[in-house]
């Protein structure tokens, strides 16, 4: 199910979440990057047809999400997780899924059911499937998430933050269960964490102040830090260096910092190759002053 | 006390910025003061004292603000379970007990706030129609002397009788028992109306307008609870409901520690 | 990795479990409170009872409880209902519409509410403590004036999205129908809108007029919630409680 935007725009109120999106998403892992606050997540909600754009189309599997028929055309086969899901406490990990099951016009109450075990054993939560979801932790609840989106054989998933708040065991887990998934669907992975992209997705987009300031193959996202990614070492207790820090490591001649700058922040820095974060945090430093169209990859 | 006093400043800071709190009581305010009728403050004779027409207000007022007051607090500490954060709140290293007097005191006192300021204005109104600035000062005092208490009485039962019965279900009987304790005449049924206990302010309205407000002190039902309406009988009653209003705080303090030591 | 690939027939839903599932996202608060109104009722009879008053007026009394107590409880639960729901995102994004599901969830608060009061009507029948229109009309004395309460409370609800202005909006709403009954009685215009017409008027001339107008209105009223429904996610900005 291939996903295509063109100046879409979403407003509330005075604010502009997002400011003329175009996007082509084809089948397969994309992934979407951006900082909290980026619109990653107003974007998310108008492709589930949770929200209706303020302008601007959109297409989903060639249908017009700004219309009823063709939201509910693609909500029939989305599978949609939401940054923040909620639970019904009262219900067990197997009623939920029966219940939006049942409101994904899944019918067949076998089918429904053999369905439903099937998920709850791939997401490991067969043996407290008949607890009560109240005392489950925020990894157990995530699990119910993935596995309620999964229901119905959905053609288009979108996950919005699935590993936030996961334990790093957890997330590699479901790193590796989504792109598992990807196989014949549309798997949209929206993340602040350029480590979960950069494991699952070929292809992904970077969002930040609502616009779209790269589109295209995540490796060549690296190339964007190119020139501007340093190691810099300063003595134990001394202050960080100038530039963004990407990472910092003590080890007995100093602490090793790998430094994002424009412009090398001191005089005995050391250029290094960039990996996809330090790609990331360039873009991000640059599209702080720059519009999208200036940003845009070009393969 | 500075942990009181942090606590409350808190939760007053919480509630002030709801919009729906302000929202709710202009709106209530706006409508019994266009609809008061002619028994209403707004019509009391020209020569009428200063602290008879600010009761007036005040009563008129107490008949429908102290419902929305109700409603913003009524699910208050449901919502500290709902979303997680009364676990958080009880791991600081501050007595329950003085969590608890925390969220009532700012609760009480963000809520009581528009209202004071409505009296304010309602007295703004009568300071110029009347000629007289002496009714700004007697608002504030009708406000302290004839809707406090009754607020603060409201605030109690308000904050901790969701915890039992449920939000909404407080919600009903809160309005049920509202029309009943207050406006309900006691020549029609055994009604707490007209006694010590009524937290419109009966007792403290009379006094001040130095009449008959209401039905303070009307022969019915717990007649131990009417005494004739004055300086002492008005005290007395502001004391009760404050009193009263402090009883289901306990109760709940109570509970509330013997249910997390048996945890 | 397990495949999904069964074809499940995507049909509309509206099977029996998922109106069971819907009972109990409605709470316990749904099935409570219509009786407890209605016990509430018999509470202030029996203390105007013990009070000295005479048979008339614990008969109104009575009457009120259908009349007056049960729109009330209807309402405040109605707006709970609709302003709170632990997974309205994931709920926008189902193909099920989601006025039809906060539909089911009201409908079980209408069932709960409307066996309570047929079967209150059916017990002060039966003891002799009815007082209202024929026992087949009885629905008439409470149907009303829940529908209109009720439809009043979702539509604050849904346009102010806050509990707090949508139950403080009906308690003011009911206790100035209480309050000003003489007033709203007293005029062409405001009396078919009155809401406790058999408690405190009587079952006379213009009873099954006002008990038109109050069904009518009440579901014009119910038609704006549901249109207003078409575009569910203004009820995702609902304010913070």
């Amino acid at each position: 199910m291939d996903i295509q935007t063109t100046g879409l725009t979403r407003r509330f109120g005075r604010v502009t979440a997002l400011h003329s999106v175009d996007l082509a998403i084809p089948g397969g892992m994309y992934g979407l990057l951006g900082a909290n606050g980026a619109g990653k997540t107003t974007l998310m909600r108008i492709l589930a047809g949770v929200l209706p754009p303020s302008g601007g189309q959109v297409r989903v599997g060639g249908h017009d999400l700004t219309t009823g028929a063709g939201r509910l055309a693609v909500q029939r086969r989305l599978g949609y997780l939401p940054q923040d899901l909620g639970f019904y406490p009262d219900l067990s990990p197997r009623e939920f899924l029966d219940y939006v099951g049942l409101l994904k016009g899944l019918d067949d109450t076998r089918a429904r059911r053999r369905q439903v075990d099937e998920l709850l054993e791939l997401v490991a939560l067969t043996e407290v499937a008949g607890r009560r979801m109240k005392g489950f932790s925020g990894g157990m609840r995530r699990r119910v998430g993935i596995a309620q989106a999964l229901l119905g054989d959905p053609a288009l998933i979108v996950v919005d933050e699935p590993t936030a708040g996961l334990d790093p065991e957890e997330r590699v887990r479901f790193r590796t269960l989504l792109a598992g998934l990807a196989g014949g669907r549309t798997v949209l992975l929206s993340t602040h964490i350029v480590e979960d992209v950069a494991q699952t997705c070929q292809h992904a987009a970077v969002m930040a102040g609502g616009r779209v300031v790269y589109t295209g193959m995540v490796t060549d996202l690296v190339r964007i830090g190119e020139g501007a990614t340093w190691e810099v070492v300063s003595a134990v207790g001394a202050p960080p260096p100038s530039g963004v820090v990407v990472s910092a490591i003590s080890r007995t001649d100093g602490t090793h910092y790998r430094v994002v700058s424009p412009t090398r922040p001191s005089p005995d820095a050391v250029p290094v190759a960039p990996s996809l974060e330090d790609g990331y945090v360039t873009l991000m430093q640059r599209s702080a002053g720059l519009s999208s169209t200036g940003l845009k990859a070009s393969h | 006390m500075s942990e009181l006093l942090a606590v409350g400043r808190y939760e007053f800071r919480m509630q002030a910025r709801k919009r729906s709190l302000w929202l709710t009581m202009l709106i209530l305010a706006t409508v019994i003061a266009l609809f008061q009728g002619p028994a209403g403050p707004r019509y009391l004779p020209a020569d009428a004292t200063a602290p008879e027409v600010m009761a007036g207000w005040a009563l008129l007022f107490g008949i429908v603000l102290p419902l929305g007051f109700g409603m913003v607090l009524a699910d208050r500490l449901v919502r500290d379970r709902r979303l997680g954060t009364a676990a958080l709140l009880e791991s600081l290293p501050v007595r329950p007990g003085l969590l608890l007097a925390g969220k009532y005191l700012g609760g009480l006192a963000a809520t009581a706030l528009p209202v004071l300021l409505l009296m304010v204005v309602a007295g703004g109104y009568e300071a110029v129609h009347r000629a007289d600035p002496l009714m700004l000062g007697w608002a504030v005092l009708a406000f302290a002397v004839v809707m406090l208490p009754g607020l603060a009485f409201v605030a109690g039962f308000a904050l901790t009788c969701p915890l039992a019965i449920s939000a909404p279900l407080f919600r009903v009987f809160f309005v049920g028992y509202w029309f009943w304790g207050n406006m309900l005449t006691p020549d029609l049924m055994p009604t707490l109306t007209g006694t010590l206990l009524t937290p419109i302010g009966d007792y403290p309205a009379s006094w001040l307008s130095g009449g008959l407000a209401l039905f303070a002190g009307t022969p019915g039902w717990l007649s131990f609870l009417r005494p004739e309406p004055g300086a002492g009988s008005a005290l007395l009653s502001i004391a009760l409901l404050v009193l009263f209003g402090l009883l289901p705080l306990l109760v709940a303090n109570t509970v509330l520690s013997r249910r997390r030591h048996a945890a | 990795m397990a495949q999904y690939s069964w074809p499940v027939p995507l049909r509309r839903a509206g099977s029996r479990q998922l109106w069971r599932y819907e009972a109990r996202r409605a709470g316990w608060a749904a099935g409570v409170a219509p009786p407890a109104a209605l016990l509430g009722a018999v509470a202030m009879a029996l203390l105007a009872g013990n009070g000295g008053a005479g048979r008339r007026q614990i008969g109104n009394l009575l009457l009120a409880g259908p009349e007056a107590l049960l729109p009330l409880a209807v309402a405040m639960t109605a707006v709970t209902m609709v302003a709170r729901d632990g997974c309205r995102e994931l709920q926008l994004a189902l193909p099920t519409r989601y006025a039809h599901t906060l539909g089911r969830r009201l409908g079980v608060l209408a069932l709960a509410a409307a066996l309570a009061a047929l079967v209150y009507s059916a017990g002060l029948g039966l003891s002799g403590w009815w007082t209202g229109p024929d026992p087949l009309a009885s629905p008439l004395v409470w149907a009303p004036p829940t529908i209109w309460l009720a439809a009043v409370a979702v539509l604050l609800a849904v346009l102010s999205r806050s509990v707090v202005l949508a139950t403080s909006g009906i308690a003011g709403l009911w206790l100035c129908e209480q309050i000003l009954a003489d007033a709203l009685v007293g005029h062409d215009w405001t009396r078919p809108l009155f809401l406790f017409t058999t408690s405190r008027v009587g079952t006379g001339e213009g009873w099954l007029t006002n008990r038109l107008v109050l069904t009518l209105t009440g579901l014009l009223l119910a038609g704006a919630v549901a249109l207003l429904l078409r575009r569910p996610h203004l009820l995702l900005s609902e304010e913070e409680e």
